[in-house]
């Protein structure tokens, strides 16, 4: 099928208007249908991709104003094929585990509006449309946050929305600019990615737009100092919320790192090597520190995923294969483990209304179920091998072993302190005496809750033993990604830096 | 043969997930039964393995491909070698022994199907951390028997948090994460060593890595020996990783026998020998040399601190750190095939040590203190028949070629030093030896001889069930005879192994080197018969001076580690939080944002409707912009 991205684009689109019109008490099963029928598509997706091409595929592209060289262009490679299923995935699982009874007509449909805005920034080859989808996602979940959130959700709420807006208006000025410089050089207007990639800038040029952009995707990441955002969004949102925002949105600005700016400028990217690592190491051990103080179990999960967020950066500014490879790796397994970690959460938020973590203890005796599924993903996040989170964490980190191996020992503290703030925040919760009488008769996990998270502890330990289906099509891409940067590249440091892997020079 | 290998490998795995289906549900003997089964089938096709490197040579699998990224392509492979199957036989074997063990041992525990779960995990990754054939493989290991390990000594999680002078390991949900943590630590090291080896190598095979060294440089190759090391240094407890090997006593005592003496902890030496091609290479030597130093002051260092203490599994702990001391010496020194035999044989003992005190604390209603024990001889006669035969074997009697398992490893190691010419060392490990044939006979004696100090109380102390005491023969046999196949051993595994051979000079005086470890060795046992055979005498001053302090306090560390690490941690983490997070980088966010709202509210005022006000600003606004477009052209100008 060729249209299929238009299909998975504008499906839950239709689907979302439609549900005005579908009953409230029906909502829910309408919710699910349509997630899980966006889910099978996406499925399919990657059934039809096409492995050993390591280009766009499913690509569309009709003109919209063509004038200014504007269209409507999407498709996939490796890179985006698998977070796109992982939205998809993330949004169903939300949907099955949602807990809430007010308004959930329109939650429902939000959310249906969301995995449109979600999908189509990773679809879009055009940075007009991909802008759009990106500023578009805001506002769900500034309503998710706003009308469905806890004490403090308009403050949160406007933090969110403020704060990241206002980075990607400096992101858009880069992307006006980058416009702008195509038209000079070649003439003609064009915003498609595709083509941005062919343009061969003034080193000059390529620094400014490299920061420009950086800002946008910084502030979505969210990487230090610009983060502070997120706890308060985590804080009050709800738990569909912050598994959402998590698993995908987060993701959006570390996927524009390996979308634009590694491609369209290698050489800023390889010259500012030092600084945003130096960001990414603060962000580790800095938030994970932060972490470590918590009170508040969501606060914990909020902070800790930060901290993995900087590993992401590290891996994606390895510039060879291993890194990036990795870091997208990461990205996915991030987006599982801390989605389910959010969903943990919100089950015993449901239970006990608190999520202090000096309320509970002993609660492995009075909820084994629970206490398990949350132990392989504490697992899973602290990186055991074997489990998701080892995979792109490892790869990640001997990438940047390259460029530079004192700043990996730094950024490979993660490790350490990663276990540190979840094997506290086990041991308060589920260890030790039942102190409080109000945690003896909790229930464990009930069907709907199993239902949401069996399946992400199934991918947890399959993509950790067997990585390979996943790995393989984004391997191609960031090896095709590598030897383009490397080609590209200007200055002979970056030509240096920027590694091609051999196994692809064989292939061809 | 691969068929065998997979089956030695997956038993446990079979044997953990069949007990997992009942971890929630009651005591169900089956679970017990079948993974012990398991694991014997585990040991009978090591043993077939065993054979078949033997007569016919190495066998190498690759299941199936793990990672692959870039040029990076990580398969689970497994490679059965003479050094592999060596650990594959002690591991199952003790394993199994220690799974009927745990049957009679955990018979009232409620959780008995969720512990042969973790045991059985427990024994697989252990075996994926021997017989993987890249480091990566070994490291899946590494982290996997370090989860059991969490699991099981946090085993009994529902303890509560004490102070540290009731019980210096917290609880054993704290001790389980002190475990964790540090492991982690030493990971990091480990990891680092991976990706010096991989960006180097261009491989993580062993033999591919081994193959490439010669071209290495000696500053790479220096940094990945200490990377490594340090990752040993983690799992096999070396000072200043070592605290957590004591306080993981809170585990079950099948668990200390199993992990915290046999298997888990050697796998730092395991490393060591799997590498040795890198730590023999001259660039190294001293890397090489300084494992054996820290390795000589970590046996002196831990057999001090068990001298006083007078818990009964914190006394062997300490001992099993002295003896790990002694394997990184032999490791450290070029002998690396006596390394492994020490490993081979300190596991038979040491298990059996465990598993015997594991009987005492089951008859004493999990008493610990032996100043609170005496007189158990009658009562527990195998039990001390057991653990006096161990504690001989880890003293190293023997004489002449004849004695017991630690008289062959043992005395090889202090061999080893005297014919290295390091005589620091060699006395080091000397006067240890001495130290340890004191503190295990004050232990022997303590728990068994003199008079029932614990008469007084409603305790009536009965030896273990018979099957229990039966399935520890084995390691007790082994106890006795593994001595005698030092030479065959030698034979199997330096095919893989340099052949570490003493110097005429020294095999020419071996006798009296032997006499005088022997001496010491018995005179341990000697002062300990004095002191303590008869009874408890308590010396007050002797208890109260500072250097029993100091060593009953293990030097003070853990209280240090707490002052300056933990403490510290908490408070800067707070201070990240409360100040640095909320009080300046997000004050500064709300800042702008409030300026900017502030900027609006009192520019609003320039809204007042009234048009000459308008008009007054209009005119504000136009002369604003000439001086701009005249400075602007002016600078135009001006760059022209």
């Amino acid at each position: 099928m060729e249209n299929i991205l238009t299909v998975l684009l504008f499906f839950p689109l239709l689907a979302g208007l439609l549900g005005f019109a579908v009953h409230k008490d029906s909502i829910r099963t309408y919710g699910i249908a349509v997630a899980s029928i966006e889910f099978l598509l996406s499925l399919w997706l990657w059934i039809s991709f096409d492995m050993t091409h390591a280009g766009f595929q499913f690509i569309e592209n009709i003109p919209l104003i063509s004038d200014f060289g504007i269209s409507y262009y999407v498709g996939v490679d490796g890179i985006s094929l698998f977070i796109i299923i992982m939205a998809t995935l993330m949004t169903l699982i939300g949907i099955i585990a949602l807990n809430i009874e007010k308004d959930i007509k329109n939650l429902i449909i939000t959310l249906l509006f969301l995995e449109v805005a979600m999908i189509g920034v990773f679809v879009s080859l055009d940075a007009i449309l991909f802008y759009l989808f990106w500023e578009f996602s805001l506002v769900p979940m500034l309503y998710i946050i706003g009308a469905w959130g806890g004490e403090r959700r308009l403050y949160a709420a406007i933090k969110f929305f403020l704060y990241t807006f206002a980075g990607s208006l400096i992101m858009l000025i880069g992307m006006l600019y980058m416009a702008y410089a195509y038209h000079s050089i070649s003439g003609s207007w064009s915003f498609a990615i595709t083509d941005w990639y062919a343009l061969l800038l003034p080193l000059e040029v390529e620094k400014w737009l490299f920061w420009a952009f950086f800002l946008g995707f910084a502030i979505k990441v969210p990487m230090f100092p610009f983060h502070t955002w997120l706890p308060y969004a985590h804080g009050q949102a709800p738990t569909v919320g912050s598994v959402i925002l998590a698993a995908v949105l987060l993701k959006m600005g570390t996927y524009g790192f390996v979308r634009f700016s590694l491609p369209m400028f290698p050489d800023a990217s390889v010259m500012y090597i030092t600084p945003v690592a130096i960001l990414a190491i603060i962000m580790i051990i800095y938030t994970a520190m932060v972490a470590y103080a918590q009170e508040d179990m969501k606060q914990t999960i909020a902070y800790s995923s930060v901290s993995h967020m900087g590993v992401i950066i590290i891996g994606t500014f390895a510039m060879n294969a291993e890194g990036i490879t990795g870091s997208i790796f990461l990205m996915l397994s991030h987006g599982i483990v801390s989605g389910a970690l959010f969903l943990l959460v919100g089950s015993i938020y449901d239970r006990r209304h608190t999520k202090l973590m000096s309320e509970f203890g002993g609660l492995a005796s009075v909820m084994p179920k629970y206490a398990v599924i949350y132990g392989i993903m504490l697992m899973a996040s602290v990186g055991l091998p074997l489990t998701i989170g080892f995979v792109g964490e490892y790869l990640a980190l001997a990438g940047f072993y390259k460029i530079s191996p004192v700043m990996t020992l730094l950024a490979g503290t993660s490790i350490i302190l990663g276990a540190v703030y979840m094997l506290n925040l086990y041991k308060r919760t589920f260890f030790g005496p039942v102190t409080n009488d109000a945690n003896l008769k909790l229930e464990d996990l009930d069907g709907k809750e199993m239902a949401a998270l069996v399946p992400l502890v199934l991918i947890v330990i399959w993509l950790g033993v067997y990585p390979k289906p996943v790995l393989v099509p984004i391997d191609n891409t960031v090896k095709a990604l590598t030897s383009f940067m490397h080609e590209k590249a200007q200055t002979k440091e970056a030509k240096a830096t920027i590694l091609v892997s051999k196994t692809n020079r064989e292939k061809k | 043969m691969e068929n065998l290998l997979y089956i030695a490998l997956f038993s446990p795995l079979v044997g953990s997930l069949f007990a997992a289906l009942f971890a929630m549900s009651p005591k169900n003997i089956i679970t017990g039964i079948v993974t012990s089964a398991l694991l014997l089938i585990s040991f009978i096709a090591s043993a077939i393995l065993f054979e078949h490197v033997m007569t016919v040579g190495a066998v190498h699998v690759t299941m199936m491909d793990w990672i692959m990224a870039g040029d990076m392509l990580i398969p689970f492979g497994f490679l059965v070698d003479q050094i592999s199957v060596t650990m594959m036989v002690v591991v199952t074997l003790v394993s199994t022994v220690v799974h009927i063990y745990s049957i009679g041992y955990m018979d009232h525990d409620k959780s008995f199907n969720r512990f042969f779960s973790y045991l059985s995990a427990f024994v697989f990754s252990m075996m994926v951390l021997v017989m993987s054939d890249n480091f990566l493989g070994l490291f899946i290991g590494w982290e996997g028997v370090g989860v059991c390990s969490w699991l099981l000594i946090g085993f009994w999680y529902h303890k509560e948090d004490v102070s540290r002078d009731v019980n210096p390991s917290i609880s054993p949900s704290w001790a389980a994460n002190e475990a964790f943590i540090m492991n982690r630590i030493a990971d990091l090291g480990m990891l680092i060593g991976i990706f010096i080896l991989y960006w180097n190598t261009g491989s993580l095979q062993y033999d591919v890595v081994f193959a490439a060294l010669p071209n290495l440089s000696d500053g790479i190759l220096v940094a990945a020996a200490i990377a490594l090391f340090v990752g040993a240094m983690g799992k096999s407890a070396q000072f200043p990783l070592h605290t957590w090997l004591t306080d993981a006593m809170e585990g079950p005592t099948p668990v200390s026998a199993l992990i915290h003496a046999a298997t888990m902890v050697t796998a730092g030496v395991f490393l060591i020998i799997r590498a040795n091609p890198l730590y023999a290479m001259e660039a190294v030597e001293w890397v090489s040399y300084f494992i054996a130093s820290l390795g000589t002051f970590v046996a002196i260092f831990a057999a001090s601190m068990a001298l006083v203490c007078r818990d009964l599994k914190r006394i062997i702990a300490f001992s099993t750190l002295s003896q790990l001391g002694y394997m990184f010496a032999a490791a450290g020194l070029g002998a690396y095939w006596i390394a492994l035999f020490h490993l081979a044989a300190h596991a038979f003992f040491k298990a059996l040590l465990f598993l015997g005190a594991g009987n005492v604390m089951h008859a004493m209603n999990d008493e610990l203190d032996i100043f609170k024990m005496g007189g158990l001889k009658k009562v527990m006669r195998w039990t001390y028949l057991y653990m006096g035969l161990a504690s001989l074997a880890l003293s190293g009697i023997g004489i002449a070629g004849v004695g017991l398992a630690g008289y062959f490893s043992k005395d090889a190691i202090i061999e080893t030093a005297f014919n290295e010419q390091n005589y620091i060392l060699w006395i080091i490990l000397i006067v240890t030896a001495g130290m340890t044939a004191f503190y295990s006979f004050r232990q022997v004696f303590l728990t068994f001889h003199g008079s029932k100090r614990y008469a007084d109380t409603e305790i009536h102390p009965h030896d273990m069930y018979k099957y229990v005491l039966i399935a520890m023969s084995p390691l007790a046999i082994l106890a006795v005879i593994a001595g005698f196949f030092k030479g065959w051993f030698e034979e199997f595994v330096t095919v893989l192994l340099p052949a570490y051979k003493m110097s005429e000079e020294t095999h020419h005086i071996a006798w009296i080197l032997g006499l005088v470890v022997i001496a010491f060795a018995v005179g341990g046992i000697v002062l300990a018969y004095i002191k303590y055979n008869k009874g408890l005498k308590r010396n007050e001053e002797l208890e109260n001076s500072l250097v029993y302090r100091l060593l009953s306090n293990q030097y003070y560390i853990p209280q240090l580690y707490d002052k300056i690490f933990s403490k510290p941690y908490a408070a800067f983490s707070r201070f990240s939080w409360l100040t640095l997070d909320q009080k300046i980088v997000d004050a500064t966010v709300d800042g702008i944002g409030n300026m900017i709202k502030t900027g609006g509210d009192n520019t609003r005022k320039i809204q007042t409707g009234n048009l000459s006000d308008y008009l007054r600003w209009m005119a504000r606004g136009v002369v604003l912009l000439v001086i701009v477009a005249f400075i602007s052209h002016q600078l135009s100008q001006g760059a022209n």
